[in-house]
Parts: structure tokens; C-alpha cells; sequence
């Protein structure tokens, strides 16, 4: 997995790679957490480049979305691929988070 | 269930990738379809994940040994474990509803397999069954 943060419009957005699993779920949590403890008001996060989501990295992002919903911050996911758009709603949590085709509909939402 | 295909790793978080790879590959070998492929390679993962977590507490200096294999009726993966004993009684999932970190890894696995069988024989550690019928032969 490779994670960066880019800015957008003056947003910052992270922008994910690579798979996420036990091994690089602790790398994420340290990243998106350390921009949660900040209150960013809304964090877009970029699923385009993700080849493997599992469980773990799953609970980092319902972690991270606690966080946020606790302060009135906004999880925004956009560009999820299929395969991993299916583990959402086999999950049940496309109807958890919040989630958009590409970046303009993040800001435009 | 003949042309086996065994493989060891260690109990690190960082092999879990090479089980995904020869899972994958595993699973073509036996024509399985992309998508049962792609919910076999998650649901080996999460096995793996588990066995990690909880039979080695996340010592990394375990073994976990793989074993695919397929016959005309299913296709069968075989975990074994040097681990603390797993109670199968207590795994359970979370509830869809009850949105909270965890508890997803055990829906992953039985959304695909059809049996997920944990061998009561198993002196030390663990032996975890997988199988997953081919359509229409369950």
C-alpha cells in the first residue's frame, strides 16, 4: 500500500494504492488518524488505485469515521473500484459511508 | 482430492500478500470464476488474518501451512496452525447493523466457503477446513 496526501482545491485529499490488509492497515490508521486529530472539517479519500481492501483495513476506516462523525467531520470515499465497491455492500457499509463517483461530486456534495 | 498444493508461511502480517498471490493462483487452476476467486482469495486472508490475531497473538515466529486442493465437487483449502486452540463456539461476526471496527472477517470467509470446519482431533493448534462446492454439487 502506498498512501499520500494531496491538495485539492486547497482540500487535502489522501490518495490511496496498493492493497490494504493487516500488514498496512496500521500505517493507514497512523496517516488518517494523525489528519482526524486535527478535526479536518472533511477528508476525501481516493479509492481508485486500491487493489485489495480486507477486514482490517475496513475496521481502520469505520474507526476513523467514528472520529470523525464525533466532531461533525465528513468521511468522503470516491473512485472505488468494483470489486471493492462490492465488499461495502456485502458489508452493508455503502449505506455507512459516504461515498461519490470521483472527486467533483466529493466537492460538490 | 489428488495435485495438492502446500505452502508454509510465517505467522507475519507481511506474507499474508504471498497467500493472497498463491491463493489466486490456486483457485485458476481449478477454473473457479473471477469473482468466487476474488471472495476465496478475502475469505484465505481472513483466515490467515485470524490465525495471526488470535492462535499466535500475533507472534510472527508461527507457521501456518496451506493446503489447496480440488476434485470434481469442490474445492478445499486445509489451514494448519501451531497456535493457541481457536473456540469455535465463540467466533462469531458482528451484526451488519452494529457499525464498529472488526467482527467482518468470519462473513468474508462464510459468504464463499460452504464449510468452515474446525478439527476437534487436532492435539496442538489448530486445523481450519474450507470447502466450497462447485455449482450444483453441494
Amino acid at each position: 500500500m502506498n498512501i499520500t496526501v494531496a491538495v485539492y482545491r486547497g482540500k487535502k485529499v489522501v490518495e490511496l494504492s496498493g492493497d490494504i490488509d493487516m500488514y498496512s492497515s496500521p500505517e493507514l490508521r497512523e496517516h488518517l488518524m494523525a489528519l482526524i486529530r486535527r478535526k479536518v472539517p472533511s477528508l476525501p479519500v481516493n479509492f481508485g488505485n486500491v487493489s485489495y481492501i480486507d477486514s482490517s483495513g475496513i475496521a481502520t476506516f469505520v474507526e476513523g469515521l467514528k472520529c470523525m462523525k464525533s466532531y461533525g467531520g465528513r468521511l468522503q470515499f470516491f473512485g472505488i473500484p468494483e470489486g471493492i465497491m462490492e465488499i461495502f455492500r456485502f458489508s452493508k457499509l455503502d449505506r455507512v459511508f459516504e461515498i461519490y463517483g470521483n472527486i467533483e461530486d466529493v466537492f460538490n456534495s | 482430492m489428488k495435485d495438492a498444493i502446500v505452502i508454509t508461511v510465517p505467522s507475519h502480517p507481511k506474507f499474508l500478500s504471498v497467500v493472497r498471490a498463491v491463493t489466486v493462483t490456486a483457485v485458476r487452476l481449478y477454473e473457479i470464476d473471477d469473482t468466487t476467486a476474488e471472495e476465496i482469495k478475502l475469505a484465505v486472508d481472513e483466515a490467515c488474518t485470524n490465525i495471526i490475531k488470535h492462535a499466535y497473538k500475533g507472534d510472527t515466529s508461527g507457521k501456518i501451512v496451506l493446503k489447496y486442493s480440488a476434485g470434481r465437487e469442490a474445492f478445499k483449502v486445509v489451514i494448519d496452525d501451531n497456535g493457541l486452540k481457536a473456540r469455535p463456539e465463540s467466533i462469531r461476526g458482528r451484526s451488519f447493523d452494529d457499525v464498529r471496527p472488526g467482527g467482518l472477517g468470519i462473513h468474508f470467509i462464510k459468504r464463499v466457503f460452504d464449510i468452515y470446519k474446525f478439527d476437534a482431533k487436532k492435539k496442538r493448534g489448530n486445523r481450519l477446513t474450507l470447502i466450497k462446492y462447485f455449482e450444483g454439487k453441494k
